[in-house]
């Protein structure tokens, strides 16, 4: 994972630094939908990150904090 | 992809009714929330294997979001789990899963301060079981470029477990682990938004399954993902498509990659549709054995296996090399300006020939389960 973990630092950097004509506030009006935020449903999310999390050995990657579990 | 076609008209009037809307003006949550909302969850969950009924799982749960003094907010969830019936056979030889009951109490809550360019969260949340309690502590904070097409994200989590399991095999065991996040959310035109979250999580402590013969974990586990999301709107179709791919590897040997992707589209009198499917393969653990069986020893002790041994081993399913497949639709329907609701079916299935790389575990038996959530959310 320490040799990925550059390649993806360089990746995020490309992400944030993209060069693309810079949106105005007045176009975001689509961008303001609940089905347009990043984060969906809240209760949703989290029964989906629990049930994954009890029957997959992979887990977490949109957030920190969240504890843990007995289930795995 | 025409959308670009279709900007809003520029104009003082449009700008001013865009920016009454929650979220607009920035690509994160770098704003407080203008309305408050409560939302109410009930999910039931269910397994079986050929011929056997397993685990299910009956959860209702409740979310709270608050804005305070238009600077501020305050979100909750409460949740309890009603798990019972048996655990997944972990091999199709193997008759002997074990019965279980169990009630999980889980609750966290989140601060959060808005700033003119971004915003600080504090959170902490709580899970007991009968043999297991968790806390978490987390902080996080966000900063947007000036134009707000750009924001970045920092986190870093803590968490400390007790676990003390019924059979008493461990008593007082523990695992603390130590997260830290980087992310970038990035507006890419009108109708498309992107995110990259890296997370790395350090832990130490008790990784063995006490419930499960010969399962010697390390006391220690480095988890890393990459998430990279992305969402796109289609007006002239009225829908919404939202993609993500996660790239999961840590300390155990193992490595996965989870695609999702979801389609909600917008129909006449407040209803939306959105068929949803996830794919997801895992590479086993470095100490995975397939439990083949040991002539005299028998089930599940691997061949030569040597008692009191200090190597790593363990046959849980979890860590073996498999594939899975989600599909589900989720239905909802917007009712007035408060209220909406929504209910959501989902079939998953688990099967060891559908992993995309690694070797092993042929033997598995196929694991499927079904989920229903439904749900009711009202703004106020």
């Amino acid at each position: 994972m320490r040799a990925q973990l550059p390649t993806a630092m360089v990746f995020l950097a490309m992400l944030s630094g993209c060069a693309l004509k810079p949106v105005q506030a007045w176009e975001k009006g689509e961008l303001a939908r609940p089905d347009m935020l990043i984060q969906g449903d809240p209760l949703e999310t989290r029964f989906n990150e629990h049930i994954y999390a009890s029957k997959e050995a992979a887990s977490g990657g949109s957030a920190v904090g969240g504890g843990g579990c007995g289930c795995n | 992809m025409d959308n670009t076609k279709n900007k809003p008209p520029v104009g003082q009037a449009l700008l001013a009714a865009a920016m009454l809307l929650p979220g607009v003006g920035a690509v994160h949550a770098e704003t407080a929330p203008e309305r408050g909302q409560i939302g109410l969850k009930y999910l039931y969950y269910k397994e079986d294997q050929t011929g056997l009924d397993r685990i299910s799982v009956r959860a209702p749960s409740l979310y709270v979001l608050a804005p305070v003094a238009g600077e501020w907010s305050i979100a909750a969830s409460a949740t309890t789990d009603d798990v019972s019936g048996a655990s997944p056979r972990y091999h199709s030889a193997v008759s002997g899963a074990s019965r279980m009951s169990d009630l999980r109490k889980a609750g966290d809550v989140t601060v959060t301060r808005y700033l003119p360019r971004g915003s600080i969260s504090m959170g902490a949340a709580y899970s007991t079981e009968h043999d297991y309690r968790s806390r978490a502590l987390s902080l996080q904070g966000t900063l947007a470029s000036e134009d707000k097409n750009t924001s970045w994200n920092l986190g870093i989590g803590g968490s400390d477990d007790s676990i003390n399991p019924v059979n008493n095999i461990v008593r007082g065991e523990g695992r603390q682990t130590l997260s830290v996040l980087a992310g970038v959310t990035r507006v890419l035109t009108p109708f498309d938004i992107a995110q990259l979250t890296l997370t790395h999580s350090s832990g130490h402590g008790y990784y063995s399954d006490p419930y499960k013969l010969v399962d010697n974990r390390p006391r220690s586990r480095d988890q890393s993902t990459a998430m990279l999301q992305w969402n796109q709107r289609f007006t002239k179709l009225g829908g919404t498509s939202r993609l993500s791919y996660r790239y999961y590897r840590d300390s155990f040997g193992i490595s996965a990659h989870t695609l999702g992707g979801e389609y909600v589209q917008s129909l006449s009198g407040g209803w939306t549709v959105s068929p949803s499917v996830r794919l997801y393969s895992q590479r086993a653990a470095d100490f995975y054995f397939d439990p083949v069986y040991d002539a005299a020893l028998g089930a599940p002790f691997p061949p030569g296996y040597v008692f009191g041994g200090t190597g790593f081993s363990s046959a849980d399913q979890r860590l073996s090399a498999f594939g899975a497949v989600t599909v589900g639709i989720k239905v909802a329907k917007q009712i007035g300006r408060d209220w909406n609701v929504d209910l959501k079916l989902e079939r998953y299935e688990q099967r060891g020939s559908w992993r995309l790389f690694g070797t092993g575990s042929p033997g598995l038996d196929p694991m499927r389960a079904v989920s229903l959530q439904i749900g009711v959310t009202r703004l106020w």
